[in-house]
């Protein structure tokens, strides 16, 4: 089996990063939710955490898996809570490339990444969140 | 508050169109580096008449009205995009109640002024008085 079909790494299937630390920034939060039309959040905001933050944290998946963004559509997101994180708290984030599948659309090939994101508290490293986001590579 | 059961509405609103301005705000605080969400010719190089909002803020509207409702009875929320969403689109978002037992289960759907679908999804909810 080729390690690339048709312009996604799909050998990168599985792919575990090494971990990153983050901590929720209430400057960002704010920058969020005006970008909402929210006032600032009084608490870390439900979708606060999120995969971008790790691509400049080394989890560099449009480079990684050869996604131009020109060519790069975001097709879902899951978020699934097991704790509240607060905005003292520290997490540590693993990414996996969880999924990598290459289907026909009706207007071509399309290329489907899910990568899993998993949130653990520190310093028990209790899973907190787990979220996944679906990237879509057109042809 | 009385129980839930299938088929009642949790919320119908609508969250006004997005300015530029507001794209590029939501772009910095989810330090998103994607130009096709603030950069006019990048985005038309990529197929799409304007800049694009973010999906993630579909996703952050609703966990916003959830997380209000809920807290942290919120367990999980599921979101895919059908459509892209452009500037100034107001979006309307609805949770409906599909089944009810130890957690509810709610149908999500998000759609632009002309009725055009631009996600569609899941949350599950903790019941009151369930063991999360």
């Amino acid at each position: 089996m080729p390690a690339q079909i048709g312009g996604m790494n799909m050998h990168l299937e599985g792919k575990v990063y090494p971990p990153y630390r983050l901590r929720p920034d209430r400057g960002l939060a704010a920058r969020m939710h005006e970008g909402q039309g929210l006032p600032a959040p009084a608490a870390v905001p439900a979708t606060y955490f999120i995969f971008l933050r790790g691509e400049t944290r080394g989890v560099d998946l449009f480079a990684d898996l050869d996604i131009p963004r020109t060519k790069a559509l975001h097709a879902g997101q899951r978020y699934e809570w097991f704790q509240p994180i607060g905005w003292d708290d520290e997490v540590e984030v693993t990414a996996r490339i969880a999924k990598l599948a290459a289907k026909e659309g009706k207007g071509g090939k399309l290329w489907f990444a899910d990568i899993e994101y998993e949130y653990r508290l520190l310093p028990a490293r209790t899973l907190a969140l787990r979220e996944v986001t679906r990237l879509v590579k057109r042809g | 508050m009385s129980p839930m059961k299938p088929g009642d509405v949790i919320f119908d609103v609508t969250r006004p169109g997005a300015s530029r301005a507001q794209l590029a705000a939501f772009s910095l605080g989810t330090e998103d580096p994607n130009p096709i969400h603030v950069d006019e010719a990048f985005a038309k190089s990529a197929g799409f008449p304007t800049v694009l909002q973010q999906g993630p803020m579909t996703t952050a509207h609703l966990g916003a009205f959830l997380a209000e409702k809920f807290g942290v009875r919120l367990k999980s929320l599921d979101v895919t995009f059908t459509a892209p969403v452009f500037p100034g689109e107001a979006l309307r978002l609805v949770a409906k109640v599909e089944s009810v037992g130890a957690e509810i289960v709610c149908a999500l759907a998000v759609s632009k002024p002309d009725g055009t679908p631009s996600a569609r999804g899941t949350a599950v909810i903790v019941a009151a008085g369930a063991a999360a």
